[in-house]
């Protein structure tokens, strides 16, 4: 009564409701007038007519203060209430309310990791302006067919003056650099040569200092750079004094004049990717960031028309449509077309920037989403089906309930608490897999997925998870409410033993339905992961034409700096030439090598094509696509084991002195030759004609997935690489993680201020060409398997409760002469037709759903008929399995003690 | 249990108050002496408890109230039922003829 709670309480209440008192009062006081008034009437004295009215009424003062109590909300008393009830209902029964977290943690997990990908690379704003109105401008060819090939600089030049339906063009670059740090370690950065339009286009602001000056456009404008946020702290640790000191790339001085935030690269590395050729950093695999920016010179002196080094970029004008904007670059292109010779039978061809940035990506992040989703809803089933199973446990306990006056809103929200706490628990069990897979996941994804650094759980991840989750509660709770609301009081009390056969088999039809859901689930995942499965498995059953076993590659690039590259003297680069002799001296003397070579591109790097001419046929290449060029030192074949049709390989004395050679791949043969014998035919490009000396197989240098292009290989050092790039590639018995820090000491050894990078073994290069395939293939089995899991755990869990639920009928037929193997066949039947049903609807869920996936199939049609009756057969035998373990158990009722008991 | 056997069981006396609004609205005093006719006084309800019961009906959404002038002239409040008030009631009625069989059920068996 003197405790402070007590005195603020009365305070509040007399504050808030005084006039409630004021009523109450009056109420009662009528209250006992009247009935006073009665008692006197009925003849008794006043004064003991008001006693007894007082009497009758009971203690007024207690009655006040019960109906004051009565007038308060109640919610926060009776949820705590029921709240304190589901945690000892979940405690009571640990099995039950471990699978049942456990199953919600897992499906909450997986949808919360894959979900927070998916937002963060396909959802999430893009940290550009506008960028629905950025179109990526391809040029096309018309004689090899492909539609994304970079530009020239004139070409771009020629496009930027004439447009009218773009507000803005722009260019950039890929390029990879030298960064050569004071007193430190040499590093290959990748970088952009960028026109100055282009970062104002997009939107993006430099963090520190400013953007490139239209006039740093001009080829003898000094050596300016932006560079990225992480090499601003990896090299200056954030210091903002950092404009206008320098940086020293690829052995020149630059100055640093502003610092650009990371996401500035946004869509670079993924254009490149999509380019035919030109790719640049993009075809190291792994996804590069751009550290470093630097003013791309349109020099058409250096840059001519007939390369293709640059990637175009253009805003709409206000009003402008892509298709306006697509005629009028057409148009321009086949002005260009009449009036340049090298300009044959190109065009131009507009692609939505953000096509071109998520379009590879997002049929099977979306695949992805769209499957863990279903195993969700498998999950869901599931512990739907174990709550609708132990509802019949608890049957008699809501019974007791309803008589006691509970209502059934309030038995409702019991059982809603109840699932609210399970998929509580079932959040944070989820959470916690999702941030320890999280990074798993993102180590394992491919290369060249937009922004997936960023990939992260954040509030908008969390939001999403949570507005899940209650559906999930949702569906959980009122699943067996429903289904509780439906039992029959007066037989569940009459029952003693509270087990009717009625309800029962009611509830054993709701679970059969659940799990008929979940198997055909399972079919449906289980058969998009075999389409994926055998699909990769067709991708590495293609010979690449190429060895990878025993090989690996280290990546170069020689400075102009200290490699001089004079155009007169070409191909003559005695620099070069030096370093690439000394180099493959040194390393085939390296203990355990058996073959080295230098190409300019390793055998998955797309490298470059050219156009060319067949000495005597001139007028036929006019219809003829280009040609890719590789560069190669003679122990390229026999290091990746390109075996040799016809003809002769590659010799030392290929060299700049002896008459100039080729060998052509078998796809050139095909396409070029038809019918005539290529080996000693003469073939023209770069000012000198190049007689073909032998043919090789084919090797797959565009992936496993594309066919192989015709392709001529020439003398490393008859045709050096204008750009420096070189790829070593050694072939050597034994461990080839002893063997790259060898190599790359011989490398230092020669150039010590040389950056070495793409070291690895050429199988790890190839397997991450597949990376995007593997990933998708893995992630989908493993939600295939975690559905079947779940189908297989309802399939026993439905059947054990029939066989208990039938224990005295089979003990019966037993006891009338049934075998033991009748009794194994009955119930393994039920479960047979619960499997054929769920196949049935899974099989036709899959016939609906598999065209989703036809854009990541290789080799094989979206309805593949092996596949579809290997998963039948999978899912089939696990649901038998599953059934047989309780009739086993069925058949171990002993009639005797069944009969006695019933 | 002799003098007993008149008690409510517990959360009876809400339907009997439900019930006894259905027919018109009423203040407090009229509800005790309608139930005490009904159960030609064999129910016996301590009059005050009624009122607990009252707030409660009403929070739960099930019955208003409005102060009113009785035909003496005297200012009373009174109570009327609500629509949901009228499915409650519905809903008691069923279960409580379910559960007065039940426990008919249970008290005319025989002991085994």
């Amino acid at each position: 009564m003197d405790s402070p709670r007590e005195i603020w309480s009365r305070l509040r209440l007399w504050l808030r409701s005084e006039s409630m008192e004021r009523e109450m009062d009056e109420e009662m006081r009528f209250h006992i007038d009247q009935s006073t008034e009665r008692n006197f009437r009925a003849g008794m004295p006043p004064e003991e007519a008001r006693r007894a009215a007082l009497v009758s009424f009971g203690g007024v003062e207690r009655f006040k203060e019960e109906s004051r109590r009565e007038s308060r909300p109640r919610l926060l008393e009776e949820l705590l209430q029921d709240l304190r009830y589901g945690i000892r209902a979940l405690r009571r029964n640990p099995g039950f309310t471990l699978v049942a977290v456990l199953t919600l943690g897992l499906g909450i997990g997986a949808n919360t990791a894959i979900f927070s990908v998916v937002d963060g690379v396909l959802l999430r704003p893009i940290p550009l302006e506008r960028a629905d109105r950025l179109m990526v401008v391809w040029e096309t060819d018309r004689n090899t067919g492909t539609t994304r090939e970079p530009a020239s600089v004139p070409d771009f030049v020629d496009l930027r003056e004439r447009s009218r339906r773009f507000e803005a063009l722009a260019a950039f670059q890929g390029l990879e650099v030298n960064l050569m740090p004071a007193g430190g370690e040499p590093s290959r950065l990748a970088a952009l040569a960028i026109t100055p339009e282009l970062l104002p286009m997009a939107g993006i602001r430099p963090l520190l200092g400013r953007v490139f000056l239209p006039a740093e456009e001009k080829p003898d404008a000094p050596g300016v750079v932006l560079i990225g946020e992480a090499l601003w702290q990896r090299l200056f640790a954030r210091d903002p004094t950092v404009l206008g000191r320098t940086i020293c790339l690829d052995g020149l001085q630059y100055t640093v004049i502003g610092v650009l935030p990371d996401t500035a690269d946004f869509g670079s590395l993924q254009i490149l990717s999509a380019a035919d050729y030109s790719r640049a950093f993009a075809d190291r695999g792994r996804g590069a960031r751009v550290e470093v920016w630097v003013p791309l010179r349109t020099d058409p002196q250096t840059t001519p028309r007939s390369t293709h080094p640059i990637f175009v970029l253009g805003r709409l004008a206000p009003g402008a449509t892509p298709e306006q904007a697509q005629q009028e670059m057409s148009a321009v292109m086949a002005d260009l077309e009449k009036t340049f010779p090298e300009n044959t039978a190109r065009g131009a061809f507009l692609e939505p920037f953000e096509e071109v940035v998520f379009g590879p990506v997002r049929p099977a992040l979306l695949v992805l989403l769209g499957a863990v989703a279903l195993v969700l809803l498998a999950a869901c089933a599931n512990i739907a089906s174990l709550l609708v199973a132990r509802g019949a446990v608890r049957q008699r306990e809501v019974a007791v309930r309803t008589v006691l006056g509970a209502g059934w809103r309030r038995l409702i929200r019991q059982f809603l608490v109840e699932s609210t706490l399970l998929t509580a628990a079932g959040v944070g069990l989820g959470l916690l897999l999702a941030v320890l897979t999280l990074d798993l996941l993102v180590a394992l994804a491919p290369g060249g997925i937009p922004r997936l650094s960023e990939v992260g759980i954040d509030g908008r991840v969390l939001g999403m998870m949570l507005a899940v989750s209650v559906l999930v509660a949702l569906a959980v709770g009122l699943i067996p409410a429903f289904q509780a609301r439906k039992t029959d009081l007066q037989a569940t009390l009459k029952e003693e033993a509270g087990r009717g056969a009625t309800t029962d088999r009611k509830r054993s039809r709701l679970r059969s339905l659940l799990v008929v859901a979940e198997l055909a689930l399972a079919v449906v995942l289980s058969v998009g992961a075999g389409l994926l499965l055998k699909s990769f498995w067709h991708l590495q059953q293609i010979d690449p034409g190429f060895r990878t076993q025993g090989v690996i590659k280290a990546e170069y690039q020689l400075p102009p700096s200290r490699y001089p590259r004079s155009f007169a003297a070409w191909p003559d680069w005695p620099e070069q030439k030096r370093f690439h002799d000394r180099l493959l001296e040194r390393v085939r003397s390296l203990p355990g090598v058996e073959s080295v070579a230098v190409a300019g591109n390793h055998p998955l790097d797309a490298g470059f094509t050219n156009s060319f001419t067949v000495v005597g046929r001139e007028e036929e290449a006019r219809d003829w696509p280009e040609i890719s060029v590789r560069r190669v030192s003679p122990g390229y074949f026999e290091t990746l084991d390109v075996p040799l049709v016809r003809g002769r390989l590659l010799r030392d004395g290929d060299g700049t002195s002896a008459p100039p050679v080729l060998l052509v791949n078998e796809e050139a043969v095909r396409r070029f030759f038809p019918g005539r014998d290529p080996l000693g035919q003469k073939i023209s490009f770069w000012g000198s004609d190049r007689t073909i000396v032998g043919v090789v197989k084919n090797e797959r240098f565009l992936g496993l997935a594309k066919t192989p292009p015709p392709a001529v290989y020439a003398p490393l050092s008859q045709v050096p690489s204008v750009t420096g790039a070189g790829s070593l590639l050694v072939r050597a018995r034994g461990d080839l993680s002893t063997l790259s820090p060898a190599v790359r000491g011989v490398i230092r050894e020669l150039d010590p201020e040389l950056a070495v990078f793409g070291e690895e073994p050429l199988a790890t290069t190839l397997a991450d060409s597949m990376g995007q395939q593997r990933f998708t293939m893995l992630l989908l089995a493993a939600f295939a398997g975690l559905a079947l899991v779940l189908a297989v755990v309802g399939v026993y869990g439905v059947l054990s409760f029939i066989v208990v639920q039938r224990t005295s009928e089979m003990g019966i037929r037993m006891a009338l002469g049934a075998s033991q193997n009748y009794v194994v066949r009955m119930v393994v039947l039920q479960g047979a037709r619960l499997a054929l049903v769920g196949l049935v609807l899974g099989l036709a869920g899959a016939f609906a759903l598999t065209r989703f996936l036809r854009g990541l199939l290789f080799g094989i049609e979206a309805t593949d008929p092996l596949t579809f009756a290997a998963v039948l057969v999978l899912v089939f035998s696990s649901a038998l399995l599953a059934s047989w373990l309780p009739a086993q158990r069925a058949t171990e009722a002993d009639p005797m003690s069944i009969l006695r008991a019933s | 249990m002799g003098k007993e056997s008149g008690d409510l069981i517990p959360g009876t006396l809400d339907m009997l108050v439900l019930k006894a609004l259905q027919l018109e609205p009423m203040h407090g005093w009229g509800i005790t002496e309608r139930i005490e006719q009904w159960s030609k006084n064999v129910l016996s309800i301590n009059q005050g408890s009624l009122y607990p019961s009252l707030y409660r009906l009403q929070r739960q959404g099930w019955i208003t109230s409005d102060w009113g002038v009785t035909e003496n002239g005297r200012r009373a409040r009174y109570y009327q039922i609500t629509r949901s008030g009228k499915k409650q009631l519905a809903e008691e009625q069923r279960n409580w003829k379910r559960l007065s069989q039940a426990v008919d059920v249970i008290l005319e068996m025989t002991a085994p």
